[in-house]
């Protein structure tokens, strides 16, 4: 899902830039500073995770988690995955500098959805809800990254098109495995460790009391 | 292939990837830093074969001179980037134009060839240039030389933890994985693994969670108040300003070819 | 489940021949290592910390994998991952940290992870984990959060995950550390009880002289057979004092 540096075009890059430094700026005003050994330890469970190669097919998948991330972190994600992709970036070489801001609003925009938008499912009474919400987190929030780095292509170029179609095809598997993965994990959380999910104590109380 | 990539992954052996000693240590981290952004933006906005040849040379150079292993660069840029590879042997068939070659029917067209091997040369400078100046630095030094260049100290200090504990985090995925092993877990594409899956990273997430709250209980006993402090200076020598001047005659001519 | 162990009594269930290990910075740490176990036997493996006791169960199960040397399980040498995968359904671990090895929500769950490994239903592996449960006086705990559970109980549910894969060797990895008096009592018990053979990492000596038919001392990447005269603070002596000179030699 790294887009490498010189295949988008100038305007491209620079929105994706812009709207990236934006949703980092909103990110770190939201995190106090007695939150950063936190989220640090997170985003370092997370970029660990990230390595985890499943066998499909012929090939092999490995996760994003995007959606996990945004379910646990909001809009500090953004932050947290700008600097999960720069580490990549410069250490192992995947992705590239230019498109940092592309890639990081890509996979962080998603998650922050996923953070409005399952959020409620995730708290719900039953843990099949629950797990299905944390599903469609995980599936939706990787479905829509695919969807943004297939624009991203698409807008840089009609050449781009047929590429970006094939990458939404080739992904439909892909989406499949997160949404199963982040279903299981956001139903261990909310077992093991609600406050990860930022659930309150009251509702621990209603649901496991 | 990806089992490999998995192993090399996580073991960040200390804060810095291993790497021999070169010349390019001894520049200031905050001089690389400038470079290799001022470098990657000039790359991606050249328009003109000419200048990315010479582009791709200079970052050539620096990958020499830094000693990286090309070999073990290539293979997990290969491994990851598989996506790419396959869009650029795609382009040349997609973009319309001058007609060039055929296969199986497809037109393959100059037009799109040469977008191609543009982004390739583009991709490959950068990315050279990037592993050679910053990729050599360890995670702690490139914290503090971006907490130099006026980077938010939050996000800063947000790599230093993240860097600090990814070896920590690693060993802990390491012991786990080894412990389903020894119950004869195999990963294979079923419910059952992804389940596993999802649990392990879930435990992974709990574990690090909890002893993140032990690191802030730690620090607080220490008298932390949410202030963080940077200890180091970073001073420029007389190789640093030599490669500053550099820099400035090389970038400046870069500059000018593209506006030319 | 153990015919073939059971049809030649004197054959050994595990062997090592000449398992030699090293690590990058730590030297070596096992050297031309020879290791017999056999039906019925509780040996005992001590040796100050950083000998690498640890690193040859791992290689006993193939979890790392040997410089030199091989193991033989059941008969059978032991090479590639695939060998190593069957062998692992039936050589029970049971690692250090508790916490490394429990990582589902409910201890029933993890209880059945082992068998589900092995190929059994969803059905019969939640009733194996049910029946182990219960054999260990853990039935209560089936639907506890696994990792809400005291010391004492993550190690006996520790031990139930492994046993639930019906093994015929269980690897015990300091098993007593950090258990209160009360819950080391019920592990030694519940071990006592138990027919598989093991080999038993541990400081404990009280521990295993009530569990140990045999012990090993592992000092300067060599197994020795600990002369039962001597006691455990002369051996540690006499470990600690060996130590030094010799592994330098093994480094060279």
């Amino acid at each position: 899902m790294h887009i490498v540096d010189g295949a988008l075009s100038g305007p491209v890059l620079i929105s994706g830039a812009v709207l990236a430094v934006l949703g980092v700026g909103i990110g770190l005003k939201k995190l106090d500073a007695e939150r950063l050994p936190q989220v640090g330890v997170l985003s370092a469970a997370f970029f660990v995770a990230s390595y985890i190669h499943l066998p499909l097919g012929f090939s092999s998948v490995h996760l994003i988690l995007n959606g996990l991330i945004g379910l646990a972190l909001g809009w500090v994600a953004f932050p947290a995955l700008l600097i999960a992709l720069l580490l990549q970036a410069v250490f192992f070489g995947f992705g590239g500098f230019s498109v940092l801001g592309v890639n990081t609003l890509n996979i962080a925009l998603p998650a922050v959805l996923v953070f409005y938008l399952c959020r409620r499912g995730i708290t719900a009474y039953s843990d099949r809800t629950a797990a299905i919400w944390g599903g469609i987190g995980g599936g939706g929030s990787v479905a829509l990254t695919t969807v943004m780095v297939a624009g991203s292509l698409a807008l840089s170029g009609q050449a781009f098109w047929a590429a970006a179609q094939i990458t939404l095809i080739a992904h439909i598997p892909v989406i499949l495995v997160e949404a199963f993965v982040t279903g299981s994990a956001v139903l261990l959380l909310r077992k093991v460790k609600p406050e990860f999910l930022q659930l309150s104590e009251t509702w621990q109380e209603q649901r496991y009391g | 292939m990806p089992k490999a990539l998995e192993h090399s992954a996580t073991s960040w052996k200390g804060q810095a990837l291993k790497h021999n000693r070169s010349i390019l240590d001894r520049l200031d981290p905050r001089l690389r830093l400038l470079f290799t952004s001022v470098f990657a933006l000039l790359v991606v906005a050249a328009n003109s074969l000419g200048v990315l040849l010479v582009c791709l040379a200079t970052a050539l150079t620096f990958a020499l001179l830094a000693k990286l292993n090309l070999r073990r660069t290539l293979r997990r840029v290969l491994a990851m980037d598989l996506f790419v590879i396959f869009l650029l042997f795609m382009l040349p068939f997609t973009t319309e134009g001058t007609p060039l070659f055929e296969v199986a029917g497809f037109v393959a067209s100059v037009e799109g060839v040469q977008h191609a091997l543009f982004i390739g040369l583009k991709a490959n400078s950068t990315l050279l240039c990037l592993l050679a100046l910053i990729g050599t630095l360890s995670a702690s030094t490139l914290g503090h030389a971006l907490a130099y260049l006026k980077v938010p100290e939050k996000l800063v200090h947000l790599l230093l933890f993240t860097v600090r504990y990814l070896d920590v985090i690693g060993q802990e995925y390491k012991r786990m994985r080894r412990a389903m092993q020894a119950r004869a877990f195999v990963m294979r594409a079923n419910r059952h693994t992804w389940r596993a899956i999802g649990y392990l990273i879930g435990m992974l997430l709990v574990r690090s969670l909890e002893r993140s709250e032990r690191i802030n209980n730690a620090m607080k006993c220490r008298g932390f108040t949410g202030q963080f402090y940077l200890l180091d200076n970073l001073r420029l020598t007389r190789i640093d300003y030599l490669f500053a001047i550099f820099s400035c005659g090389y970038l400046g001519a870069l500059i000018g070819a593209i506006l030319l | 489940m153990s015919l073939e162990a059971h049809r030649e009594p004197s054959s050994p269930l595990l062997q090592a021949q000449k398992l030699c290990y090293r690590y990058p910075r730590r030297g070596v740490v096992l050297d031309q290592v020879d290791f017999d176990l056999h039906i019925g036997e509780r040996v005992a493996l001590t040796g100050a910390n950083g000998t690498g006791k640890t690193t040859f169960l791992h290689l006993l199960v193939g979890l790392k994998k040997a410089k030199a040397g091989q193991v033989i399980a059941f008969g059978k040498p032991c090479v590639s991952e695939a060998d190593f995968v069957c062998v692992r359904s039936r050589i029970g671990f049971l690692f250090q940290d508790p916490d490394d090895q429990l990582f589902c929500p409910t201890v029933l769950e993890d209880v059945a992870f082992g068998p589900l490994n092995q190929g059994k239903s969803r059905g019969e592996a939640l009733g194996i984990a049910q029946q182990t449960l219960q054999d260990l006086g853990m039935a209560d705990f089936a639907d506890a959060v696994t990792h809400q559970l005291s010391g004492g109980e993550k190690r006996m549910i520790t031990l139930a995950t492994v046993l639930a894969m019906q093994p015929d060797i269980l690897l015990l990895d300091e098993p007593s550390n950090a258990l209160d008096q009360q819950a080391r009592e019920r592990l030694l018990t519940t071990l006592k009880s138990l027919p598989q053979a093991m080999l038993i990492i541990s400081h404990d000596h009280d521990f295993l002289a009530q569990l140990a038919t045999r012990t090993l001392v592992l000092d300067a990447a060599q197994l020795v057979t600990r002369t039962p005269v001597l006691d455990s603070v002369e051996i540690e002596k006499k470990a600690t004092g060996l130590s030094e000179p010799n592994n330098i030699e093994a480094v060279l």
